[in-house]
């Protein structure tokens, strides 16, 4: 499969699920099918506000195989950079807009002997495509999902087609023991995370502690929140711009007109990856090495920030 | 910790590690009376053959949780045998490793006719299922746990050169 | 597709095989400069390139037929050269769906796709196939999917799994390679596969291409060419079956050479799978004799001043050392020593005469 441009979405549904979360559904503009997607893969859209550009992913929760629509569910966050507010208050059904293929940085392990997913609030979205096709494939699960407890009814609605044994909705941390979940899986599980920041970390540790290889951790990252404003410098043309507290350093950069290649928006795949001159980073990536890190020769714009108040790239 | 012999073990362990740092300790002693505690508070076992040692950690693993580790040491025929049967059961490289000492000697693939020649100290051997000249290659399968061996005189049938002891 | 299906083809034993002037045109000549050494030499694949064969995502030639007909040989007389691990499953339906799609949207005259949700139904006209079958049922197809639809496709393919940072050979239909062995080769990873190429590891083009291939984005496949040299038109030249075409490399004369020596090119195909997220490869080889080749001034030129100035272990490497001074006195006298355009592509749509034999 070869595609050489964007993808041409419409909406073509839009409802509540809760007052802070919306379920969208898109299909393809021209009214053909979309490519095949891919089980815990994200789709990046391109929304065209009055005043900016947003570039925002989302996970697809649809089964990767259904060719004739995407379904994504959107949280409408206080501290937004804009993107959701966008798709609450501008978006309207029929609108068409542009998005990348669907990518994956969070792929099902095919020798996996068996899934653990674990996931809190909006990190239900990608283990909503994972929980469909490992159903399909038969394979042995095992799912947590952290749920604030307003949100619980919510989350046993979208959980309720596949709920079963091996599905636990948790109100609240307090109930999940992660070092006893961990411990009792069987060799060969794979545990996939998705979630606040403070779970995923609990996760990593928990899974350290437990004695699991690293190399059987997985995690996505839904990009870092805002941060402290700072100045871009960019070396080869001299040009200074401001990064705002509510956009990533990516958004900074593409906003005002420079060019740059990014995919993932996350800090995972290595495709914005500059080179930085000058300026303390504060790494937020999953991509750089640690020694490339600590040598701050190199930084990912789409999610990492700075501790001094300004850093110089090479652009 | 899994062994195929006492011998030279020792020399497979870091400055500073000793036998006693394993959990638990399986050796093979070839000989028919050895046999493995039924105990749970006993971690040192005693095994007859290879077959008889793989046979317990199949079952062994079957049971096991993730933060396991498997340690080996052996020959490399050994080393990957083992190697090959924690992957059945799930465990990553991350959770096995393995130390080879002994012989060199190769087991030889023939990609002719697939059948594997043991005990090859040489860089040319006969191959014991098709009779082919093989040149024994660096080229090695962990799936097959066996280096390649390929038609030496292919080109010109009968123009062999010398065989090598290499692999001692 | 206005092509004529060359049916009567043979790869082996009478090797009745032979390009029309528009294959010869539309090879997937190797050489872009006049020497070459290895490199990473990457590039997007997109729909169309400098010779007609990189006009599709998967490509269909005069050769077709045959080629399908001597598959369906190998795979008779040797059936392990089809393998797939068991957990490559979704990366075989993957691949199926790939090809069947690639197929119907670039040759829509020759094979149509008809989807009805998991109800399928593919026509294949040139071999006289029409399949129903449940998408994601490998019990409703006569083989396993993934070998299913490599038996309709010219060329070799192996499916990699991503997994540790490394990608794993873990399955592949492989009829049609230059001397590696897929039984031998499979679930090794990237560096391991690689472990007999010399040079090439010191460069360190081998850790480069492993770091972009674990990046390769779905929707944006890639490709490359890579060559080596076969004595008569043998698709097969298997490790397996060398002591079968081995003796092929001592027959070269200086009488039959233009004719016997054929220039093997792979145009290597790498596509990101959805389900699987495994990688295809597609290896598709591409036959051309010496005297064909020539036929094109500037190719003529060019073979002739790769080969004669090969490095040594490549010459060892890629199998040339008996005949490779035969072929460069063949083509000494196709070069004129007038400079050559960069690039592939041919520098004439006129190609020489036929050599009056």
């Amino acid at each position: 499969m070869i595609r050489s441009e964007p993808l041409s979405l419409r909406l073509r549904e839009s409802r509540p699920l809760s007052p802070t979360l919306r379920h969208l559904s898109l299909d393809a503009s021209d009214g053909g099918l979309l490519p095949t997607s891919m089980p815990g893969a994200h789709l990046s859209l391109t929304l065209a506000g009055r005043q900016r550009t947003f570039r925002n992913s989302y996970s697809i929760v649809s089964r990767h195989d259904e060719r004739a629509h995407y379904e994504i569910i959107v949280r409408r966050t206080a501290e937004s950079r804009g993107g959701s507010a966008f798709i609450y208050d501008e978006l309207r059904v029929g609108d068409v807009i542009s998005a990348s293929t669907p990518n994956s940085q969070f792929p099902l392990q095919n020798l996996a002997r068996k899934h653990l997913l674990i996931a809190g609030g909006i990190g239900i979205t990608p283990m909503l495509s994972f929980l469909a096709a490992l159903r399909e494939r038969q394979q042995a699960l095992e799912l947590h999902q952290v749920a604030r407890m307003a949100e619980v009814e919510v989350v046993e609605k979208l959980l309720g087609s596949f709920a079963s044994h091996d599905i636990n909705i948790h109100a609240g941390r307090s109930t999940l023991r992660l070092d006893e979940v961990l411990a009792r899986q069987p060799l060969g599980t794979h545990v996939y995370c998705c979630g606040p920041q403070a779970l995923m970390d609990a996760v990593d540790a928990a899974a350290a502690a437990t004695g699991w290889p690293a190399s059987h951790v997985h995690r996505e990252n839904f990009g870092a929140a805002g941060g402290e404003p700072f100045t871009v410098r960019l070396a080869k043309s001299g040009r200074e711009i401001a990064v705002g507290e509510h956009e990533t350093m990516l958004e900074a950069l593409e906003n005002a007109g420079v060019p740059m290649a990014s995919l993932c928006r996350g800090g995972a795949c290595g495709e914005c990856r500059t080179g930085l001159l000058d300026g303390t980073p504060d790494h937020r990536d999953h991509f750089l090495t640690d020694s490339e890190k600590a040598s701050c020769t190199a930084i990912m714009p789409c999610v990492s920030r700075a501790k001094t108040s300004s850093l110089t790239i090479d652009l | 910790m899994v062994m195929e012999s006492r011998n030279n073990a020792a020399s497979a362990f870091a400055e500073g590690t000793k036998l006693s740092d394993f959990d638990e300790r399986w050796l093979i002693v070839s000989h028919s009376q050895a046999i493995p505690s039924p105990h749970d508070r006993d971690r040192d076992h005693e095994f007859r053959s290879v077959q008889h040692l793989l046979i317990a950690l199949r079952h062994r693993l079957s049971r096991e949780f993730m933060g396991f580790r498997l340690y080996v040491i052996g020959t490399e025929p050994f080393v990957w045998k083992v190697r090959g049967t924690a992957e059945e059961f799930g465990l990553g490289c991350d959770e096995v490793r393995l130390f080879a000492i002994g012989s060199l000697a190769r087991r030889v693939f023939c990609n002719h006719c697939r059948t594997i020649t043991e005990g090859v100290k040489t860089d040319i051997v006969i191959c014991s299922g098709c009779r082919a000249n093989l040149f024994v290659r660096d080229h090695f399968s962990r799936r097959l746990n066996a280096f390649a061996g390929v038609q030496v005189d292919a080109e010109v049938p009968g123009e062999i050169p010398e065989a090598k002891e290499l692999y001692l | 597709m206005s092509t004529v299906f060359k049916t009567d083809e043979t790869f082996r034993d009478d090797f009745r095989y032979g390009n029309s002037d528009e294959a010869i045109l539309r090879f997937p000549f190797p050489f872009a400069e006049d020497s070459y050494m290895y490199s990473v030499n990457i590039e997007p694949h997109v729909r169309g390139g400098p010779t007609g064969a990189f006009q599709a995502a998967v490509d269909v030639d005069e050769h077709y037929v045959a080629e399908c007909r001597e598959r369906a040989l190998v795979l008779q007389q040797d059936p392990n050269r089809c393998l797939v691990l068991p957990h490559m499953m979704a990366a075989q339906w993957d691949t199926l769906e790939l090809i069947m799609e690639s197929l119907a949207t670039d040759y829509p005259e020759e094979f149509q796709l008809f989807r009805n949700g998991p109800d399928w139904t593919w026509y294949n006209k040139p071999l006289g196939i029409s399949q129903r079958f449940i998408f994601g049922d490998a019990t409703t197809l006569p083989y396993e999917p993934f070998e299913y639809i490599t038996r309709q496709a010219q060329g070799d393919f192996t499916l990699q799994d991503q997994r540790d940072n490394n990608l794993f050979v873990d399955g592949g239909m492989v009829t049609t390679q230059a001397d590696w062995s897929l039984e031998f080769n499979v679930g090794m990873t990237f560096h391991e596969w690689h472990g007999p190429v010399p040079v090439a590891h010191d460069l360190g083009v081998f850790d480069r291409a492993l770091e972009f291939l674990l990046r390769l984005q779905y929707g944006k496949p890639v490709r490359r060419l890579n060559w080596t040299v076969t004595v008569n038109p043998r698709l097969d030249t298997s490790p397996e079956n060398y002591p079968i075409w081995g003796p092929d490399r001592t027959t070269v004369t200086p009488e039959n050479v233009g004719d016997k020596v054929h220039l093997r090119v792979e145009l290597q195909t790498l596509f990101r799978l959805p389900r699987s997220n495994a990688i295809l490869f597609g290896v598709r080889a591409y036959l051309a004799s010496v005297s064909e080749l020539a036929r094109v001034p500037k190719w003529g030129r060019r073979l002739h001043r790769v080969l004669r100035d090969l490095h040594p272990e490549l010459q060892t490497y890629k199998g040339l050392t008996r005949y490779r001074p035969t072929v460069v006195n063949y083509l000494a006298p196709f070069d004129d020593g007038e400079p050559n355009s960069s690039g592939i592509a041919p520098d004439t749509l006129q190609l020489r005469a036929k050599p009056p034999w």
